[in-house]
């Protein structure tokens, strides 16, 4: 009897927990602060979007982060304020701890993926945000500045803020606030030239996903701007050939001496614009004279070499071009022709490349191939109108024999008519 | 007709014309009708090369109809044939023999040897295409459009 | 002379000549209408003869009809010759026809004893038409490709067989490599074989019934009506046109060629400001401007039985015309062959023009 006892007293309590543990959606802490949001205004509900955000999706709910008693009922001190492990809204200094709890604990991450990474606190701390945090400069961004609050996507998620899409108008949000800039000694106008530059407008007006955007220079958790010598290989990630080249070149030396960052010295940083090939161009262009004044025939002369090597391979691409252009304009089939004119187009921009050797007999070995596959079109194009010609021509000796044939023909029947 | 000898010119100068001009369409046709020596420009198959100009571990580019193909021997011997235009922006890409890799040198994008994007800018797979060995020679072929 | 007597003593060759030179053409006003019907043939034989010359590089199917053209234009001698005659002969075949039969038309000249013929060269216009139509899918590039799509989905339209015609002329729900070998077969096989037969008939009538006259010259009395042999005065004429449109043909080969165009692409979109060939135009222009909806039908299927109507009409002429048969004119088929130019040019033209 005691034991049927027990075993009631048990099975009435494994249910109650059941009823409990299984109601997500009666989650007081939802169930309040959704009616509490009701009389907010817009920016500040925290419910709009909590259904979406990756940690509610992975089944962790307010308490989780926020710690309280999710089933005290309508009762605040018993859901919140008398219970030990309750942090309502986080201290902006505290946010990366809050986080941290969970995202550095490799153990407990590992069950939502295998690889995933618990670095990002410690990495944070020896940003320039993390580091300005720590001396109580709260202008600083913290995980949430970026990641958004109650309404967390995963970054692959369009929706996220720091989508690779999303990163550049996410950091603008403080980077070109002239306010929250006011004591950190930053320019706020990093976004506006990004923008214009050749990458901004890869990312925004191409969509080009693999454009960099502010965290592909900077880093993420760590971000912190280039130096000197790190620009080269943060550039080089993606631009393998320049960054190999210019490795290999005297100049290098010379810009680490210097101080002279060593893309950047020549190509600026966020306003990194399409070089031209006039950049060489020592008359026009500031881009060589900045450094070497204009006494310097050695470099002025270089760049002269190369200015008129890229050109004159311009030059003969465009002739090539011309020429196909006319004959295909005659009905000529020339479509074969289109692959010397790619091949060509693509040596230019190896040619092109090649400068960053600064050095004549490389650039001019790499552009060989260039005029050799714009000779080819060049000399394709203009058998096609030779053969263009010698149809003219054939029109000329067939109607000139039809002429002929037709009067002969029209005389005889006027004799035959005449008879 | 009140000369015969101009009866007679005009009879050998139509002759004259109908020769010429029969000719002159004769000529063509008869020129059409022998084929070029150059080979039917067929490039649903496309003849590479013999076995022998791939050594294990190379690679080379060449073209099917339009478009750039690169044609790779793996170490072991294998051969791989996939389209050589980058998906990023077009840059022909090429295999680095070290890694075993197709890399594209112009943003540093890296492809494995199925064409699938590994890292980099590359948004998309290399397209495949299919290589088959007839005699010694190694032929590309892409699928079938009907 | 030789070899003419030798046939002559075996097939009686003098009663074919004789019948030639005793063929009388009236000389009137209306006698150069004459010659289209002659131009027509003659580009048919040039069609045959080029059509014959481009089988023997041409490559029926998807992967290889687009290469196998662009060899002929590219590589073989004299090939872009060969296309070009063909393709611009083909265009000037249908407009021909067209000129051919509405002074045919205009003449009364469908009136008794000539309805078979009448009837005979419209279904020859059609066969002529629909040549066109097979024909201009052959090169497999891209326009073709969509103009045969929308034209074969207009057929699909058709009340109860749409579907099974549909079918029949794509070789399954879609336009692909199957179609291409399909229209290939009906392009060089089936069309050419019933169009010579209906074309021998349609000469063959010709032939026995001599030129027809309009019925005011019919009218006239005998001394005041002129003629000239067939052969050789007619036929030399003839000859000497011909020579001339083979002139013209060149030229325009030389100096307006028809482009090849990129190749056909299943998945790729529809190329912008996509036309069917001219001779659809009017068509096609028309179908575009009726709603959607006409009382209960389809705006689409309403326009396709408008058309067959049409057709019918027209085809039945000599049938509906009772006063040409009495040798008057009646004013209300001259409007309606008025209309039908009024109509055809001008819905041709609005549909170039947008």
């Amino acid at each position: 009897m005691k034991h049927l006892i027990q075993l009631l007293f048990f099975i009435c309590l494994s249910v109650s927990w059941v009823i409990t543990a299984s109601s997500d959606d009666s989650d007081g802490c939802i169930a309040c602060h959704q009616i509490i949001d009701e009389d907010r205004d817009d920016d500040e509900k925290i419910m709009t979007h909590i259904m979406e955000d990756v940690h509610f999706q992975k089944g962790l709910s307010c308490s989780d982060c926020h710690g309280g008693n999710p089933n005290a009922g309508d009762d605040e001190d018993e859901a919140m304020w008398d219970v030990d492990d309750f942090v309502g809204a986080v201290d902006k200094k505290d946010q990366p701890r809050f986080c941290g709890k969970c995202h550095s604990d490799p153990e407990y991450m590992r069950q939502y993926s295998a690889h995933i990474k618990t670095d990002q606190e410690s990495q944070y701390w020896t940003s320039h945000h993390g580091q300005k945090l720590t001396e109580n400069d709260e202008h600083v961004a913290v995980c949430t500045d970026c990641h958004g609050v109650h309404g967390i996507y995963p970054i692959k998620d369009p929706r996220s803020l720091v989508y690779h899409m999303n990163v550049p108008t996410t950091c603008k949000r403080c980077h070109s606030d002239k306010d929250i800039m006011a004591n950190s000694g930053l320019p706020t106008d990093q976004f506006d030239k990004y923008k214009s530059s050749v990458h901004g407008t890869a990312l925004f007006d191409k969509k080009d996903i693999g454009a960099p955007a502010c965290n592909d220079c900077h880093g993420n958790h760590g971000a912190m701007p280039p130096t000197i010598l790190s620009i080269s290989d943060i550039c080089g990630t993606c631009h393998a050939n320049n960054a190999e080249l210019f490795k290999g070149s005297h100049l290098r030396e010379i810009f680490i001496k210097e101080n002279i960052k060593l893309c950047e010295g020549c190509h600026n940083h966020h306003d990194i614009l399409k070089p031209t090939d006039e950049a060489l161009n020592w008359s026009e262009n500031e881009t060589c004279s900045h450094c070497h004044s204009d006494g310097q025939d050695k470099a002025n002369r270089l760049a002269g070499t190369l200015f008129n090597i890229i050109d004159s391979l311009n030059n003969k691409i465009e002739e090539a071009i011309e020429t196909v252009d006319l004959a295909e304009n005659k009905g000529m089939e020339v479509s074969e022709l289109f692959f010397s004119l790619e091949d060509a187009h693509k040596n230019l921009i190896q040619t092109r490349t090649s400068i960053h050797s600064f050095n004549e007999e490389f650039v001019r070995k790499t552009s060989e191939d260039g005029y050799k596959a714009a000779d080819a079109a060049i000399i394709g194009a203009e058998q096609a109108l030779t053969e263009f010609g010698f149809r003219k021509k054939g029109l000329i000796v067939f109607s000139l024999i039809l002429t002929f044939f037709v009067i002969v023909l029209y005389l005889k029947l006027k004799s035959m008519e005449n008879k | 007709m009140k000369n015969p000898d101009r009866k007679k010119f005009l009879d050998i100068m139509l002759g004259a014309g109908a020769t010429a001009w029969l000719a002159s369409i004769l000529y063509p046709i008869s020129k059409y009708l022998i084929p070029p020596s150059v080979p039917d420009s067929n490039v649903t198959n496309v003849d590479v090369g013999s076995i022998t100009e791939f050594p294990p571990n190379s690679s080379k580019i060449i073209r099917f109809g339009r478009k750039p193909v690169i044609v790779i021997r793996t170490k072991e011997g294998d051969f791989k044939a996939l389209s050589a235009t980058c998906t990023h922006l077009d840059c022909n890409v090429q295999y680095k023999t070290d890694t075993e890799q197709i890399w594209c040198a112009c943003h540093n994008g890296f492809y494995n040897l199925e064409g699938t994007n590994l890292s980099g800018p590359p948004p998309k797979p290399l397209a495949q295409y299919n290589v088959r060995i007839a005699n010694e020679k190694v032929i590309i072929s892409s699928e079938d459009m009907s | 002379m030789k070899l003419y007597d030798w046939i002559n003593e075996r097939i009686d060759l003098d009663s074919a000549v004789k019948f030639a030179t005793k063929k009388q053409v009236p000389v009137f006003y209306g006698t150069v209408w004459y010659y289209l019907g002659g131009v027509s043939l003659f580009l048919f034989i040039v069609q045959v003869f080029t059509g014959i010359l481009l089988i023997l590089y041409y490559q029926p199917g998807a992967t290889t009809a687009f290469e196998s053209v662009k060899f002929i234009v590219s590589k073989v001698s004299f090939g872009w010759l060969i296309r070009e005659i063909h393709s611009w002969s083909a265009n000037l075949f249908i407009l021909f026809i067209f000129l051919h039969m509405f002074t045919v038309y205009f003449a009364k000249a469908y009136r008794k004893p000539r309805e078979i013929t009448w009837y005979s060269g419209f279904i020859l216009l059609l066969l002529a038409m629909f040549f066109g139509f097979s024909g201009y899918l052959l090169p497999w590039n891209e326009l073709a490709f969509f103009a045969t799509k929308v034209g074969s989905d207009i057929a699909g339209a058709v009340p109860i067989v749409g579907d099974f015609l549909l079918k029949l002329l794509r070789s399954g729900d879609e336009v692909s490599g199957a179609t291409l070998t399909r229209f290939y077969g009906i392009h060089v096989a089936v069309l050419p074989l019933v169009f010579t037969l209906l074309l021998g008939l349609h000469l063959m009538f010709v032939q026995l019934q001599g030129m027809s006259v309009p019925p005011e010259q019919e009218n006239l009395p005998h001394d005041k009506r002129k003629y000239m042999p067939f052969f050789p005065n007619f036929a030399t004429r003839d000859l000497l046109l011909w020579l001339i449109v083979l002139n013209v043909i060149a030229l325009l080969a030389v100096f307006f060629p028809w482009e090849l165009g990129q190749k056909a692409d299943a998945l790729a979109s529809a190329p912008a400001g996509i036309k069917p060939e001219w001779y659809f135009m009017f068509m096609f222009q028309t179908l575009k401007l009726i709603p959607a909806h006409v009382w209960f039908i389809e705006g689409e299927l309403f326009g396709i039985m408008m058309f067959a109507i049409a057709g019918l009409i027209w085809f039945l002429v000599p049938f509906l015309d009772k006063k040409a048969n009495q040798g008057k004119r009646s004013l209300f088929w001259k409007f309606v062959g008025i209309f039908a130019i009024v109509f055809i040019a001008g819905m041709t033209i609005w549909g170039y023009s947008v």
